[in-house]
């Protein structure tokens, strides 16, 4: 039909275009040559040889690095707070070298004196009054948790007045929407700028910001602490597990957050990979609605906790990466419930629901005045993959004694939980103790009105428990108080609690003097370095 | 022409505002609360009472009505409000993400060229012959995968398996590589098709016969006559192609990375940040619209019967 040159004319187009396409496609830019020459991760080292540069992937895009309004800025060690939280989630002195409560309202912190925010102003007390006074302004999360009525400046004397007693108070001042910027630097660069590339005391710059995909720091050599190892750092975005794994496993990145547990297999084979599994502060659990007939009786909760297979939730669905839960803390915290958690335990189900009153029916089913156990189950059809599958595994142990567990899946369970009755139980996934202490959970999650207490879930006993956690500064003390007010919410089992899931850091051979926290507040640190 | 161009700016109007009510009303029958964000945030220090003080002050117990009525006051004095999670302008946060989702445009649009305009003319050329089947088959194959398995697939092989290129982000070429033919190979099939359709109709008409007849070169019938004529539908389905391309892709652009458009949608709709969704929704309207009046124009300049209207050009 068509001539030859016709024929010639269009294998050439086509060997040209797949040409462009490979050129297009494979040849690298400078940088990548780079790296590729001088990097066993093939990640962020430049030309010069004394430079240190590592590739971090974090699971959460975040779209500013306003200190006061989320974490990264303090994750990337740009920011620092007055306290910190050391490996046993004890507060310890920061950017103040000491603090002291002057009675139940006041508080007075001393800045150390050889600290310069990283465009060289001085850190002195009043530069982090002002910090607090913007975060307070804008943050109304912070102003909530600080409860701070007045702050006085005094050199490097920093004096705070609390509208209440206040006695978790230094243990809020370790959270990274604390941190302390310059607010003059601020004022110099305009706020749009300034949450581009803040400014804090961090051991870390920053030089590059592109929202959603990267931050681009480097060292900052005017630190007030031993200089950081690392020259230039690098925080990738990515919420895709799979896509995280795969370059932790191109080596491509350095450490990554978050891997995928089906995914460790693979990445275990390759030596010069590693994995870290840490227990994280979160907790997973079911919430029980305190207006449902069905599961007013205690007897029924512990009958139901007793259905709960911890072991196989953390061997089957988070292939060993959790901890069994037996309290809203894990164990390995002070504060932390050490007792063993609740094993399953079918026969000690059938006998408690026995001692209320039901009885098997013809269908097998558990029956009370011939109306069978059905429960409604609210569940989570998203966020962590393990979570709704936790609950399909009560109803499968529910239905081998005879209970029927119906399943919602609805994508915020604590909203839905607040605005309806028709369920009873609900799952629920949060930071315990993300500050070092329980306080701030038990009063979110036991006291009506706490932001995680939808359902206005009061105990009695616990009620004195709490009053006294409040007057209480003693941190032994606290965590006794806490310790035992987990007992007393044990006993009313308004929650059981499921698992502590891990959290799953991929950390190349290469990297040294590092390891992921529980807290997840302190990812890039003056003394990471790498071989 | 200046009765057409306030005609087309009307509907306009009227679309974006449609657009915006029921975009409105969607975010907030939708189950979600902006104030869990600031929830998560402060790890729980916000109690029920100061969470209620959080949505009178962003104005979310007012009537649904009121705050539409308001967020339409400002938008008309281009105010688009601010993000309720960071702050920040949202007309801010979509001119500083439309970069990203226009490059990515720009290379998903050369991969769909490079392989839709080839395999369309080979198939249409050798018809019913092997070109034509494999043209076929690709077609089908690119129809059939979801962009996230494909994007998967392509990172497994060329940046995992053969290290060729970065797994995720932006900033060079290299990078551009995997989401461009992700997108690409996904939206081609369709214009394989509507190509091989156009020109095998192309050639059935009698002034192709006639050239034949009188021996011009089959290369100038093709590119000459035939393509100019089979361009007509692709044109008019490309100005949908090219709106959702700068809408930017929510999956292409979440699995890899890459900081545009969708991405920011994304993160935006699972926060429930209402002023940035929304501002994302108005900005895909007006691409839709002017992709649309882009594609109306191309066709316009390929076919003299549509520039004609009244006796008279347009």
């Amino acid at each position: 039909m068509f001539g030859k040159r016709y024929h010639k004319t269009v294998s050439v187009s086509w060997i040209v275009l797949v040409f462009v396409l490979i050129m297009t496609g494979c040849m690298p830019d400078d940088k990548r040559a780079n790296q590729t020459q001088s990097s066993a991760a093939g990640t962020g080292q430049d030309e010069s040889s004394d430079s240190k540069a590592v590739t971090i992937i974090h699971s959460l895009p975040v779209d500013t690095l306003d200190p006061h309004l989320g974490w990264i800025a303090l994750r990337a060690g740009v920011t620092e707070t007055l306290l910190r939280l050391d490996d046993n989630m004890q507060v310890t002195p920061w950017l103040a070298s000491k603090w002291e409560a002057k009675d139940p309202v006041t508080w007075v912190f001393t800045l150390r004196d050889n600290i310069s925010f990283q465009d060289g102003t001085k850190l002195d007390a009043a530069a982090a009054k002002a910090s607090f006074e913007r975060g307070i302004a804008d943050s109304k999360a912070l102003a909530a948790s600080l409860k701070i009525a007045s702050i006085e400046a005094n050199g490097q004397e920093l004096t705070f007045t609390t509208k209440e007693p206040h006695p978790a108070f230094p243990n809020e001042l370790v959270h990274p929407t604390a941190s302390i910027i310059s607010v003059a630097a601020e004022e110099a660069m305009s706020k749009e700028a300034f949450n581009q590339s803040p400014v804090g005391t961090g051991p870390f710059k920053v030089t590059a910001f592109v929202p959603g995909k990267e931050i681009t720091l480097v060292r900052h050599d005017s630190y007030w602490d031993e200089l950081a190892k690392l020259t230039d750092v690098t925080i990738q975005f990515n919420a895709d597990a799979n896509v995280r794994t795969l370059a932790y496993q191109s080596k491509q990145a350095d450490i990554v957050y978050h891997l995928a547990p089906e995914s460790l297999e693979r990445i275990e084979k390759d030596e010069e990979l590693t994995v870290q599994s840490v227990t994280s502060l979160r907790t997973h659990y079911f919430t029980y609605n305190p207006a449902s007939t069905n599961v007013a009786d205690l007897r029924v909760r512990q009958a139901l906790d007793k259905l709960i297979d911890r072991e196989a939730i953390v061997k089957e669905i988070m292939l060993g990466h959790a901890m069994p839960a037996n309290g809203p803390f894990n164990a390995t915290l002070p504060f932390g419930n050490k007792d063993a958690a609740q094993m399953l335990d079918q026969a000690g189900t059938l006998k408690l629901l026995e001692s209320v009153g039901y009885t098997k029916g013809a269908t097998g089913k558990l029956e009370k005045d011939g109306k069978p156990l059905v429960l409604k189950l609210i569940a989570f059809s998203g966020i962590n993959p393990e979570l709704p599958l936790i609950p399909l595994l009560l109803q499968s142990e529910a239905a081998k004694v005879g209970i029927t567990i119906e399943i919602v899946s609805v994508e915020y369970p604590g909203e839905y939980i607040k605005n309806h009755t028709d369920w009873d139980l609900s799952t629920a996934s949060y930071l315990t103790s993300p500050r070092g202490d329980g306080g701030s959970f038990l009063h979110s999650a036991y006291v009506p009105g706490g932001a995680y207490n939808p359902t206005n879930i009061h105990i009695n006993n616990l009620e004195p428990i709490l009053k006294e956690l409040n007057k209480t500064g003693d941190v032994a003390k606290r965590h006794a108080l806490t310790r035992h007010a987990v007992e007393v919410i044990q006993e009313a089992m308004p929650h059981s609690y499921i698992v502590h899931p891990n959290i799953l850091v991929g950390i190349h051979q290469r990297v040294s003097n590092w390891k992921p926290g529980a807290e997840e507040f302190y990812i890039v640190t003056n003394k990471m370095d790498v071989k | 022409m200046l009765t057409q161009w306030l005609t087309r700016f009307v509907q306009l109007v009227i679309v974006l505002l449609f657009l915006s009510v029921v975009t409105f009303v969607l975010l907030k029958l939708a189950p979600g609360d902006p104030v869990l964000a600031i929830i998560r945030a402060s790890d729980g220090a916000l109690s029920q009472a100061d969470q209620e003080v959080v949505r009178e002050s962003l104005g979310l117990s007012r009537p649904l009505y009121e705050q539409y009525g308001s967020w339409l006051l400002h938008v008309v004095q281009l105010d688009w409000g601010q993000s309720l999670t960071s702050n920040r302008e949202v007309w801010d946060i979509l001119i500083e993400r439309l970069p990203a989702t226009v490059y990515l445009a720009l290379g998903a649009i050369v991969v769909l060229i490079v392989i839709a305009f080839p395999l369309g003319v080979l198939a249409a050329t050798y018809h019913n012959k092997a070109p034509d089947a494999l043209s076929r088959m690709i077609a089908l194959l690119g129809a059939s995968v979801p962009s996230f398995w494909l994007g998967l697939i392509l990172i497994y092989v060329f940046a995992y398996q053969l290290n060729w290129l970065p797994t995720l982000g932006s900033g060079s070429l290299r990078h551009l590589v995997l989401p461009s033919l992700t997108l690409g190979f996904v939206m081609a099939p369709e214009y394989i098709r509507l190509l091989r359709a156009g020109l095998l109709e192309t050639f059935s008409h009698d002034y192709i016969k006639a050239a034949r007849a009188r021996g011009i070169s089959e290369w100038r019938i093709m590119f000459r006559h035939a393509i100019r004529a089979a361009l007509l539908p692709i044109v008019a389905v490309s100005g949908i192609s090219l709106g959702a391309l700068l809408a930017g892709s929510v999956v292409t652009e979440s699995i890899f990375g890459w900081p545009g458009l969708g991405s920011m949608a994304i993160e935006a709709i699972r926060l429930r940040d209402y002023p940035v969704v929304q501002g994302y929704v108005m900005f895909c309207g007006v691409c839709f619209i002017a992709a649309n009046w882009l594609s109306d124009a191309g066709t316009a300049a390929l076919d003299p019967r549509i520039r004609m209207r009244k006796g008279r050009r347009v």
